[in-house]
């Protein structure tokens, strides 16, 4: 109920615009364009994950998200809710994770300057977690193919009296290419230096890759990427797919 | 397990190059160099909505999708293309013109 009204109350704000905030060609990274000034988008997000090892489990995360052009340069968006079901030997069950807001600002255009740059923070709370985010975006536009990089940092607080403190630094690079105006597909790879309160002791790195597809029309867009995991680290997903649904509203 | 997660991402790997390799000659749109001034004043296209409209076909155009070459659809296509266009760029009817006076100044000049 909260969160119908929070979004009745952010569509009548930002009403006078019909108009579509932009498209991904990625999943697991951010492009550097943002969204046209006045533009709102509502994104639905959903992943699944399968952990084989050192226990089977499976879960599905959802996020619903506003995307909003304040300037043609400055973009906010709200996480309305994250949350997951998760089905493991202990049961199963949805949960409510956390809201957040994110902010990105775009520097350099990746078609005209070497290379497009955009800034971004995201600020994340939940009951049992609260999570602080940067990110570098870089992206190069070559005709119908877009390289994106991705470099993040990230602090999480989360369980009983947010007592478990973790940190992580991922770089994220992604290829797409535009088969057809309405078709593009490539790959992302992500890299993920974990560090369980902020220590490096247990040098834990993942690599996940695979293949994403995308595909627009009117004012949506669909992209799906599979990521398998390269290395092998135990309670890392062996396999992730993410589907992002967008609508311009 | 191990060897079957690296030929996956070896796989990738190659996908990647075998990607970046084709189908990339065509990148930046022309810029609004003297030649293509002189070309919009011929056909009563101002200098600032030349500047405008390559700003915004470059800016706007992809939040969506990649930048079609300016030869890729012929004179009479385009304006049909941008009015398609223009409501999901959230393009106003003035930087609509400008997109599209920039795109067929250009276009009479592409080889």
């Amino acid at each position: 109920m909260k969160q119908r009204r929070l979004l009745c109350i952010l569509i009548l704000a930002f009403s006078p615009s019909v108009s579509f905030g932009g498209l991904r060609h990625f999943t697991f990274l951010y492009e550097a364009p943002t969204s046209a000034r006045g533009s709102v988008e509502l994104e639905n997000w959903v992943r699944w994950q399968r952990i084989t090892e050192p226990d089977r489990s499976d879960e599905v995360d959802f996020r619903h998200e506003l995307e909003y052009g304040v300037t043609d340069k400055f973009q906010v968006s709200v996480y309305l809710a994250d949350w997951f079901y998760e089905k493991n030997r202990g049961g199963a069950g949805f949960t409510y994770s956390d809201s957040a807001l994110e902010l990105i600002y775009n520097l350099t255009n990746p078609v005209d300057d070497p290379i497009g740059i955009s800034i971004y923070a995201e600020i994340k709370a939940g009951d049992r977690l609260i999570e602080l985010e940067s990110k570098l975006i870089a992206q190069k536009n070559l005709g119908p193919l877009i390289l994106a990089y991705n470099a993040t940092l990230e602090a999480v607080w989360e369980g009983n009296d947010l007592a478990e403190r973790e940190g992580e630094f991922s770089q994220a690079f992604g290829a797409s290419y535009e088969i057809s105006p309405r078709i593009s597909a490539g790959m992302e790879l992500l890299h993920e230096f974990v560090f369980p309160e902020w220590r490096d002791e247990g040098k834990i790195r993942n690599l996940f890759v695979g293949p994403n597809v995308s595909y627009r029309r009117g004012n949506w867009f669909v992209t799906v990427t599979a990521l398998a995991q390269a290395t092998d680290t135990d309670d890392e997903p062996d396999l992730q797919v993410r589907t992002i649904f967008g609508i311009g509203l | 397990m191990k060897s079957k997660r690296l030929a996956i991402f070896a796989g990738a790997i190659i996908c990647l190059v075998d990607l970046s390799s084709c189908g990339t000659t065509s990148f930046a749109p022309p810029p609004v160099t003297t030649e293509l001034a002189r070309a919009g004043a011929r056909q009563h296209v101002d200098l600032a909505t030349l500047h405008e409209g390559r700003a915004l076909f470059t800016s706007r155009c992809i939040e969506c999708h990649t930048l079609p070459a300016v030869s890729q659809h012929s004179a009479t296509e385009w304006p049909r293309l941008i009015d398609e266009m223009a409501g999901r760029a959230s393009l106003k009817s003035t930087q609509r013109d400008a997109v599209l006076a920039y795109i067929l100044v250009a276009h009479s000049q592409s080889p």
